[in-house]
């Protein structure tokens, strides 16, 4: 079935957050729907579309920034009621603008999720779950890591109340009152959730789930326990998912998934006959897509997809043609009704632009006096640095209001920044001094004009650790600059998981001081990623992680005075021996650090390592051949000579070089980790076998897994 | 939206910027790109089985429609077009690093065959001023050479390095084709025949040219910027970070106005306005382009424009008609407007909010920690920067030195500067760690050439705990010869090597000249003429002294004679100065060049000793065959393997042969090179009519193999006494 949706931008509002921008309920069948969205400035808008013009119903005065806006009313009524959470307050309006609620949570965090049933108020702030009916507390609940998104099951369908949070540590937690039934590990950490169908499917238990990585998921969540129905891997390494929403845009009957994603790319999924989801539409817009709905709001009898985008823009996704059918004088009223807005804009715009002259002028004035202050404005950068699971590199994210002039990347350890096919900003690496000035990278990203989204990867070596910083300067007077900072965490190739083999063997390292349990925690995150920094609930805490490069597993336990670190991979203990006494001497904290090596260990690694490393030495020998035996082809005809082994490389040729283009300095990175695994192993044993480096690097490019470990065994 | 009309997928692979249409047979167009492994493929698609079974031809064991030349070198360039305007059909020609091939492909015979000592990395084909019939020119080591359709070489000249580029354009709006060519030296340069007319200079290799219409042109750099020129007027220019592999003129929008076509590293083809750089098209190949080409390859009367990337794949585009009214792409142009118009209102309300935020910030409590840390410094806070010379310490070799400071106690947080040509990449930045902020920061800064540079600057400007800093813009330019420091004359160390001149002008203006060019310390105060100036290199140490007498002669002592060069045409511009004849000698460099040239001499008699063993050798090979197999027709197992063993000596023999030639040839080349590069150097040494007289006269010293009057000339700039 082919889709084709013409893009139609409406208005722009300030900077929005995810999930704030909603069309309310339209009057009668196919009539036009009204839009209504809350910025970061505080304001609440609500506008409908005539003739191609953004008719305001009301606009609320400014406040604090709109961080969810939800639509309610009593249940089995039109859900015309609007409700915005800012800062920890939840406000309501009706459709014509009054405000009919206002309701102080008291909550000492700003509320981030919010969700609305009939009279339930469900909300989470960071880490905080509180449930109300009729403004009145019912049920709370503490999580352990960050709460993304919070959703209730339809209460009229099911006649329960079941809540499911979707947490930063990869789960959902299904709750009851105010206590976990079960907890549900989804592939990333979710951002969204969304009632499959709005209406939570055939058994109104269908839940729809999105993750930062990009991935999509739909679990059916029983009493008892989850059921997976599918899911869709990120294949296409598009971005994190922001807003889902269920329409029937491709007008079959069957409601489609319509999902906007933090690059910019709004996608429609159809089902099949299986009821599994199938890709029928894709259209990428230029920056974060924040909330999206289907509905009717350009021209009433078309259906479209209206999407607000991170720097306010209202946009539709319409199957109304472009290029009108009718006679000639219609195309005429429709140029003209275009002609109309360009000219009332430039009018606005050159008052705008007489107004800033003045402004601009008075504020090079006060430059003279020698009191007067100049504060640079603020601007907002929705930035985000993630681990890939892919190919154990960060991507770094940022995003701002306005197009972005140049961004310096400054680095205190040494990564490397890899290019991404996406960005057109010109890259240049500078010179760095690093042992005065302590960088070790510094490069400047100068952007085209237009871009107000950059994409940046970074490959990190563990061990190593420090501070990355992000200098953003937009396009906008007075030019003014925002550093970011991102950690470069000793162990940042580990990632949070919930499940490890026990039965691996293991080498454990055991601190044991005088210290708190917060204290150890703080330690905790300084040297792993993806720990809450907020010290968990309970005496006694475990977190499981695993490499994303080597698969090896990594498991802390530790409770006040005592914590246990257990891995399979020597570097890993190693690394945490050497981060963990340099910070306790740091701050004057008697240590007892006693370790104990398990020689298997180290041969599990290797092996563990093996498959990785005979791969890629295949594929890089296999690439090597590619073009001679390409010229082989041309010379002599056919590849009838040739030896099967040699056909088949031709005939998997592109394959093969995308596989070695996707992953830059595999094989690098793994000789690395070898020779760290070697140097670390002998360092356990007080032997500084640096010597024999070389000797082990001779070994590794004639590589064989026997030789490698007999070697490991003898050094 | 543009929709190709034509997508092919050849099994080929196409070598970068070889690519060329042509109409071999005088009818159907062909194209013709280089492969691997040293062959050149022509696609035929419109004579199925016209084959001719000939040595260099065969047809392509993988495609029908696809025959193959041998041309058993790599390939160094292609084009294709009229050589010979009586044969009333295309030659293709084929360059390598040491020859030249024009060759008739419908007959398949060689037009000719020339051996181009200089190599060929670069080629043109069409008529040059005015010269009547068309010429091949191809450019290679510093050197240029245009051949007639008979391989007779009706032009040649030196340029300032190697060549690169080479396009064909009315420059100077005559109606006849000036040259113009992009060398590794950074700078486009203008011929009228062997004359220079203008040169442009830019910030990295120059990697391809094109004619756009009139004196309009289009070039790429090797740094992923494109961009056109009107004469020596640069329209527009914008900087990727992929690469242009081609560039070419075409009007795809009909309008009558070509654009510019550009296929890029990571296979996007775009097409730009020529006057503003605006993209009116653009499509996205699965590999990096190969070429851009035109002609009309389905036959249908209008030319169509064939993008072909390296993995072979070929998509023709014809140009849009009248009703698509230029708008290519699948947008409309409305809704652009009014999206870009929404976002200028946006940035002027956000710019408004600003100031507005400001307002309210002064009107608050006097400046405290917080606002620090939110970035609010006084306003009054000015940002100075200084451009100086520093002769180093042992730690850090000379430099020239910007300092940047502010007026109060805020701090510097870290500077960018953006320029071209100075740094390894575009940018330079500085970042103090935490513990070394302070309110000044004196970067060092070592052009590699002596060239103007503008530096764009952005310093972040803030208090030490700040998360939002101030940027501070500002443009200042690095005069021509920054990296010479002013030093007190010591005659004992003035160089022997001069150049000698007359100029009519005022020591004034000579004084004004010096303070544009030179970073001269401010209380530098020189007296009237006659007076001297004496200025010391950073780079190596040199001295440089300018002498001005009072009858406006002026002396300039430097062993360098680039820098020589460089002082004249930087004052000959500024005093605007056309005609300029100079006295120069450099004993030094001129004894170097003497060697180079004996040196020539001698590689030139060991290659053709070495040719004539290797013709011996090939005799002695086939006589050895010859007995080696009647050897073995006798059964005489011996003989032949003494044979055998003899003809393995001699083919080591024969290897070690190649391996001295090929040495030789690159020592040749590189001799060949330098001796260009002195005629070049002599005639940067001179401005207008001397330059060219200069450089022609060298020339004709040269083939008369006069080593003297070669002298004698880049002396005194004339042949005649």
């Amino acid at each position: 079935m082919d889709l084709n949706l013409n893009r139609a931008d409406y208005l722009q509002v300030g900077v929005t957050s995810q999930k704030t921008m909603k069309l309310l309920p339209a009057s009668k069948h196919r009539a036009t729907q009204k839009v209504v969205v809350g910025d970061h400035d505080g304001i609440v808008m609500c506008f409908g579309m005539k003739k191609g013009e953004a008719v305001t119903v009301f606009k609320t005065l400014p406040g604090q920034k709109i961080a969810r806006l939800e639509l309610g009313g009593a249940l089995n009524t039109p859900q015309e009621k609007i409700f915005i959470a800012a800062g920890s307050e939840i406000r309501g309006f009706t459709k014509r603008g009054k405000q009919f609620l206002s309701f102080e949570t008291n909550l000492t965090e700003s509320i981030k999720a919010m969700h609305i049933s009939g009279s339930d108020l469900f909300l989470s702030a960071s880490y905080i779950y509180n449930h109300y009916c009729d403004c009145k507390d019912q049920h709370y609940y503490l999580s352990g890591d960050k709460i993304n998104d919070v959703i209730c099951l339809p209460v009229e369908r099911l006649l329960r109340e079941v809540p499911v949070l979707a947490c930063q540590d990869r789960v959902l937690r299904v709750l009851q009152g105010s206590d976990v039934t079960y907890e549900i590990e989804v592939p990333g950490p979710p951002t969204v959730l969304a009632l499959h169908n709005g209406n939570g499917g055939d058994s109104g238990e269908d839940l729809l789930f999105g993750t930062s990585d990009g991935k999509l998921g739909l679990i059916q969540i029983t009493t008892s326990k989850p059921i997976h129905k599918w899911e869709i891997r990120n294949e296409k390494k598009r971005g994190g998912i922001l807003c889902v929403d269920s329409f029937d845009i491709v007008g079959d009957g069957v409601k489609d998934l319509l999902v906007g994603r933090d690059d910019g790319m709004v996608e429609v999924y159809g089902f099949d006959n299986a009821n599994e989801p199938v890709l029928r539409f894709d259209h990428t817009l230029s920056e974060s897509v924040t909330s999206i709905q289907g509905g009717c709001v350009g021209k009433d009898g078309y259906d479209e997809i209206v999407v607000s985008t991170y720097s306010g823009w209202i946009t539709g996704l319409t199957t109304e043609p472009v290029h009108k059918e009718s006679g000639p004088g219609e195309e005429l009223k429709f140029n003209q009704e275009m002609q109309n807005k360009i000219s009332s804009l430039r009018s606005e715009l050159e008052q705008l632009q007489y107004k800033v002259l003045q402004e601009r002028e008075k504020y090079q004035q006060s430059s003279q006096s020698s009191k007067a202050k100049s504060a640079v404005p603020s601007f907002s950068v929705n930035d985000k640095f993630t681990l890939n699971k892919d190919d154990a590199s960060y991507s770094l994210i940022l995003e701002v209001q306005t197009a972005i002039d140049n961004v310096l990347i400054q680095s205190d350890v040494p990564i490397d920044l890899l290019d991404v096919d996406k960005n057109s900003a010109v890259v240049s690496f500078s010179s760095c001094d690093s042992e005065s000035n302590d960088n070790f990278l510094l490069a400047t990203y100068r952007c085209q004009a237009n871009t107000t989204r950059l994409e940046l990867k970074i490959r990190s070596i563990e061990g190593q650790y420090g501070t990355l910083q992000a200098y953003v300067t937009p396009r906008i007077q007075p030019k003014t600059c925002q550093v970011r900072q991102y950690h470069i965490k000793p162990l940042s190739l580990h990632q949070r998981t919930h499940f490890i083999d026990h039965d691996r063997p293991m080498n454990t390292l055991t601190l044991t001081g005088q210290f708190s349990f917060s204290e150890l925690h703080s330690w905790v995150v300084f040297c792993m990623p993806e720990v809450p920094e907020k010290p968990p609930a309970g005496e006694c805490v475990t977190f499981y992680f695993q490499n994303t490069f080597l698969d090896t597993q990594l498991e802390s336990t530790y409770r006040k005075g005592e914590g246990v670190f257990k891995s399979d991979n020597i570097s890993t203990i190693s690394i945490l021996k050497d981060v963990l006494s340099k910070e306790a001497t740091k701050r004057k904290i008697n240590l007892n650090i006693s370790y104990e090596i398990n020689e298997v260990s180290v041969k599990h690694t290797l092996k563990l390592i093996h498959p990785k490393l005979e791969y890629q030495l295949l594929l890089a020998k296999k690439v090597q051949l590619i073009d001679a035996l390409k010229e082989l082809q041309v010379h002599e005809g056919n590849t009838n000579f040739l030896i099967p082994e040699y056909r088949c490389i031709l005939e998997e040729a592109d394959h093969l070089q995308e596989e070695y283009k996707k992953q830059p300095a595999h094989l690098e990175r793994l000789y690395g980790m070898i020779t760290d695994l070697f140097i670390d192993k002998f360092k356990f044993k007080g032997t500084n076998v640096k010597t024999k480096v070389p000797l082990l690097l001779e070994i590794l490019d004639s590589y064989d897994q026997n030789a490698l470990i007999a070697f490991f065994d003898a050094a | 939206m543009l929709q190709p009309v034509f997508t092919l997928k050849l099994r080929h692979k196409i070598s970068p910027r070889m690519v060329a249409v042509g109409r071999y047979d005088g009818t159907h167009p062909c194209l013709a790109a280089a492969t691997q492994a040293g062959k050149v493929f022509i696609h035929n698609p419109h004579s199925r089985s016209q084959h001719l079974g000939a040595p260099r031809v065969l047809q392509s064991p993988l495609e029908s429609d696809v025959s193959l030349l041998n041309i058993n070198q790599t390939v160094s360039c292609l084009t294709a077009g009229v050589l010979n305007p009586e044969l009333g059909y295309d030659a293709l020609l084929v360059g390598t690093q040491t020859n030249l091939l024009a060759y008739d492909v419908y007959n398949n015979s060689d037009l000719f065959y020339r051996e181009v000592a200089d190599g060929a990395s670069a080629i043109v084909l069409g008529t040059l001023g005015d010269i009547t019939s068309p010429l091949a020119i191809i450019g290679g080591n510093c050197a240029l050479q245009g051949f007639n359709h008979e391989g007779n070489d009706l032009f040649w000249t030196v340029t300032g390095d190697n060549v690169h580029s080479l396009a064909l354009c009315d420059f100077d709006g005559d109606g006849k084709k000036e040259l113009l060519v992009g060398s590794e030296d950074f700078d486009i340069r203008v011929f009228k025949e062997d004359e220079i007319v203008a040169e442009m200079s830019e910030t990295e290799i120059i990697t391809s040219l094109c004619p756009m219409y009139g004196s309009r042109f289009g070039y790429a750099l090797s740094n992923g910027t494109v961009g056109v020129y009107d004469k020596t007027a640069r329209y527009w220019r914008i900087k990727s970070k992929n690469q242009a592999m081609s560039i070419h003129a075409f009007d795809l929008n009909s309008d009558g106005v070509c654009e510019l076509i550009t296929g890029w590293s990571n296979g996007k083809v775009d097409a730009r306005s020529d006057r503003t750089g605006e993209v009116i098209f653009k499509d996205n190949f699965s590999s990096a382009i190969a070429g851009v080409v035109e002609g009309d390859y389905r036959m249908e009367g209008c030319q169509q424009l064939i993008c072909c990337s390296v993995d072979g794949e070929i998509r023709g585009y014809l140009p849009g008609t009248a009703e698509m009214r230029g708008n290519l792409m699948d947008i409309s142009v409305e809704q652009d407007l009014i999206r870009e118009l929404s976002q200028k209102k946006q940035n002027l309300l956000l710019e408004l909010r600003n100031y507005e935020e400001n307002a309210k910030a002064e009107l608050s409590s006097p400046l405290n920690e917080a606002d620090g840390h939110r970035g609010v410094i006084p306003a009054n806070t000015k940002h100075h920067t200084a451009l100086s010379v520093s002769l180093g310490s042992e730690a850090q070799a000379a430099h020239a030195e910007l300092c940047i400071s502010t007026s109060n106690d805020t701090i510097i947080r870290a500077v960018l500067i953006f320029a071209e040509g100075v740094f390894a990449g575009e940018s330079h930045v500085v970042h103090p760690s935490v513990h070394h902020l302070s309110s000044s920061v004196r970067i060092p800064i070592t052009p590699p050439k002596d060239i103007p540079v503008d530096l764009h600057l952005k310093t972040f400007v803030g208090y030490r705990s700040s998360t939002q800093f101030h940027v501070f813009e500002l443009t200042r330019q690095l005069p021509r010869f920054s990296m010479y420091a002013l030093t007190s004359p010591d005659p004992a160390s003035e160089p022997l090597s001069y150049v000698n001149f007359i100029i009519a002008e005022r020591a004034q203006r000579v004084v004004m000249w010096l303070n544009q060019n030179f970073l001269l310390p401010e209380d530098t105060n020189i007296q009237n003429a006659p007076f001297q100036v004496c200025f010391t290199s950073l780079r190596n140490g040199g001295q440089l002294y300018i002498k001005i007498k009072l009858s406006g002669e002026i002396t300039v002592n430097t062993d360098d004679i680039d820098l020589a060069g460089d002082i004249i045409q930087s004052m000959a511009s500024f005093f605007a100065i056309e005609d300029l004849q100079v006295e120069a000698d450099f004993p030094v460099y001129f004894e170097e060049l003497r060697k180079v040239l004996v040196k020539v001499d001698e590689y030139h008699s060991v290659h053709q000793k070495l040719s004539a063993d290797m013709a011996d050798n090939s005799n002695l090979i086939r006589s050895l065959l010859v007995q080696a197999e009647d050897a073995r027709l006798m059964r005489d197992m011996k003989t032949m393997k003494n044979r055998y063993k003899e003809l393995y000596d001699l083919n080591k023999d024969l290897l070690n042969g190649y391996k001295i030639r090929c040495n030789n040839h690159t020592e040749l080349l590189g001799s060949l090179k330098a001796v260009n590069q002195a005629i070049q150097r002599a005639g940067h040494l001179r401005v207008g009519k001397p330059k060219n007289q200069v450089i022609t006269a060298c020339r004709d010293a040269i083939r008369s193999n006069n080593i003297n009057m070669l002298f004698r000339i880049m002396r005194v700039g004339t042949a005649s006494s």
